[in-house]
């Protein structure tokens, strides 16, 4: 069997790495995720093994793009590409319908317009700032004694979502402390720190221009509650893959099979 | 042997480079050291006055006054790569990080000459400020005239949208009439008409040079890319009025047509034709374009180095100054803007366009998100807005910039 069929994609992020391998007609084959921790290239090379372990393909024999804020470590890979780009085609290898994608990971969240062949037309980033931005939650969770996969879930039980008036992670930290300070319902606190990412996610894809569908990815895509308010902000539903991390990788997948 | 060796070594490597630079730096560089002998001459004469960029220079240089330039003084502190250090030296005073750091730069290196790049600028005896570039100029020069104890003089343009008005005109004329006076006053001489003309029309030949060398990279492949313009511009911004300015801009205007003739470009490899907007960021100038030029990206024209042009002439010169000085760039609102850069990508047949949001510069990064959308509108080529500062280095933040960058220029595959 020709290896050229494959296809290996690795999204080397700021939090985490993630590997999909694709054979020709673009199905994935294999997947694997890895906190990226201190060293890039070493998290892409756990993942790569994880994959070649898993789809019994032997890797190093496989087109490989590289894509993420550690894109340039992977000296391996044929070339590297933006993650706006490969975010935009794996999404649209999934759902060529969308024309939105908002994407929030761990340290920057990015807003992009996809053409209708798949690359984007535009887009903006927030990556100056932790707030709107997987890093903000994390804090946010620290705070309220709640664990990151449970924050989501917690703050959909409130009824009456507290305030929050400062997106910046600092700031809201001790507005938080504040609140929880005053005695006001924890549930609530989540609810409006959920809404305050929502917003400011909300002023970003206007940016660019709410056009629909809209879908969401990314790891905070997987947080019910962010995905709840986001929705109310732009006013419409969104769709998210079966697994909003990896459209990165599959997107830097996708163009490996390219000749 | 061992020499020849390492020479034949170092002009392959030039070859190989894919940034051709232009004879008339060297040129550049004995025109911008006569500007700082000059300069200390005239601050021990007691003549030197510390100018805003766009200030019309001519009236000073017609009265005898020498004038220098802070804010390309801020370009040489962020060249030379101590931003961070000299802006520092004015936040130890109180000053916020968010002030612009050519202010900074400048109140920073009056401070501390003694651990500045030149030792500061020389001592000043007037400081003549126009705020048809930003407000924060007159505030700026006031603490210089607390340090220095020489006299501030603010010619005021306030800014406008569309035509200029003629009570706008008037008040704007009587403005330089009060600088002619405080001129007087200040060093005890006076203006001849005869001599305003002269200065005129010498300035008026270096901008036609200057203008006529930028209306070149229409061509392709551009025979100028960023970096050039942002260096060659330093006289027609500090030495206009004055001949050998004019020479210079003769030979660079020589050599940009020579290059257009022989078909050479700045750039070895023309791919990509992209439009600046702002100020650039002097501590990594080269390296960025470079940077670039190797991947084949060219930046025909910006909304920058464009901003000196109009001629003061005819039979009021006054009035023709004032048209000139409150017309400029960045005193207009947001559609001249717009009009500015759609013009600019239409008539250099450009491929897309970068803006920088310098943090400094707020006058010239307000309303850059929305003029992307709209000139992306007007002339269907995509922009990216990347953010950073013009001296600062502590704002600029090189992956996330590499990241904005790359993905515009993936939108051309």
């Amino acid at each position: 069997m020709s290896q050229r069929k494959l296809g290996i994609g690795l999204d080397v992020g700021s939090t985490t790495t993630k590997a999909v391998m694709v054979d020709s007609s673009g199905k994935i084959l294999g997947s694997h995720l890895v906190a990226t921790g201190a060293s890039g290239a070493s998290a892409a090379k756990r993942c790569l093994e994880e994959l070649g372990r898993k789809s019994g393909a032997d890797t190093a024999c496989v087109a490989t793009i590289s894509t993420g804020y550690g894109r340039s470590l992977i000296d391996f890979a044929e070339k590297s590409v933006t993650e706006i780009t490969c975010h935009s085609i794996g999404v649209h290898h999934l759902n060529p319908g969308i024309r939105l994608l908002i994407d929030v990971g761990g340290q920057d969240s990015k807003v992009i317009r996809v053409g209708e062949n798949g690359r984007p037309t535009d887009f903006e980033l927030n990556d100056k700032c932790s707030a709107g931005t997987g890093r903000f939650l994390e804090v946010m969770a620290r705070v309220l004694d709640v664990s990151i996969d449970e924050l989501g879930p917690f703050a959909l039980q409130s009824n009456s979502p507290s305030t929050i008036s400062s997106t910046c992670t600092v700031f809201a930290e001790s507005e938080v402390v504040g609140r929880i300070g005053a005695g006001e319902n924890p549930k609530d606190i989540a609810a409006g720190v959920h809404a305050a990412m929502a917003s400011k996610i909300s002023t970003l894809s206007r940016r660019v221009g709410l056009t629909t569908p809209i879908c969401v990815t990314g790891g905070v895509a997987l947080n019910p509650a962010f995905r709840y308010y986001l929705s109310k902000q732009v006013g419409t539903e969104l769709w998210m893959p079966d697994n909003p991390q990896l459209t990165g990788a599959l997107g830097a997948a996708i163009l490996s099979l390219e000749p | 042997m061992e020499v020849r060796a390492n020479l034949v070594e170092q002009n392959s490597a030039r070859e190989k480079k894919a940034y051709r630079p232009l004879n008339t730096q060297d040129l550049l560089q004995k025109v911008l050291f006569r500007y700082v002998l000059e300069g200390n001459a005239a601050s021990d004469e007691g003549r030197l006055a510390w100018l805003t960029s766009g200030f019309p220079v001519e009236i000073p240089v017609a009265m005898g006054i020498t004038p220098t330039y802070p804010e390309q003084y801020g370009a040489v502190v962020g060249s030379q790569k101590v931003g961070p250090t000299v802006c520092g030296f004015a936040e130890e005073m109180g000053y916020s990080q968010e002030l612009c750091s050519y202010a900074r730069s400048s109140i920073g290196s009056t401070r501390k000459p003694e651990e500045s790049p030149l030792e500061g600028l020389p001592k000043p005896q007037a400081l003549l400020a126009c705020n048809n570039i930003c407000g924060t100029v007159l505030r700026w020069y006031d603490a210089i005239s607390e340090m220095t104890g020489a006299p501030v003089f603010l010619l005021d343009t306030p800014p406008f949208e569309g035509q200029q008005q003629p009570h706008h005109l008037a008040y704007v004329r009587s403005g330089l009439e009060r600088l002619v006076e405080f001129l007087s006053k200040t060093f005890d001489v006076s203006l001849e008409e005869e001599r305003l003309r002269e200065v005129a029309e010498n300035s008026s030949k270096a901008i036609g040079l200057w203008t006529k060398s930028l209306e070149a990279c229409k061509t392709r492949p551009s025979p100028l890319n960023c970096a050039d313009r942002f260096t060659t511009m330093a006289p027609v911004v500090t030495m206009r009025g004055a001949e050998h300015t004019t020479e210079f801009y003769q030979a660079l205007y020589d050599e940009v047509q020579e290059r257009v003739s022989k078909g050479i470009g700045a750039i070895r490899d023309e791919k990509i034709r992209l439009l600046w907007d702002n100020i650039p960021p002097w501590f990594s100038i080269f390296k960025f374009f470079n940077g670039l030029a190797e991947r084949g990206v060219v930046f025909p024209a910006d909304t920058y180095t464009h901003a000196w042009s109009g001629s003061i002439e005819g039979r009021d010169l006054f009035e023709s100054a004032a048209t000139v000085y409150s017309n400029v760039y960045l005193n207009k609102g947001l559609q001249a803007k717009v009009d500015k850069m759609t013009e600019l990508i239409k008539n250099y047949d450009l491929d897309g366009f970068v803006m920088f949001s310098v943090r400094s510069c707020k006058r010239y990064s307000l309303g850059q998100l929305v003029s992307k959308e709209l000139v992306t509108e007007a002339t269907g080529v995509p922009g990216v807005v990347i953010e950073g500062d013009m001296v600062d280095s502590r704002l600029f933040n090189e992956a996330q910039i590499q990241t904005r960058i790359d993905a515009l220029l993936e939108m051309f595959e």
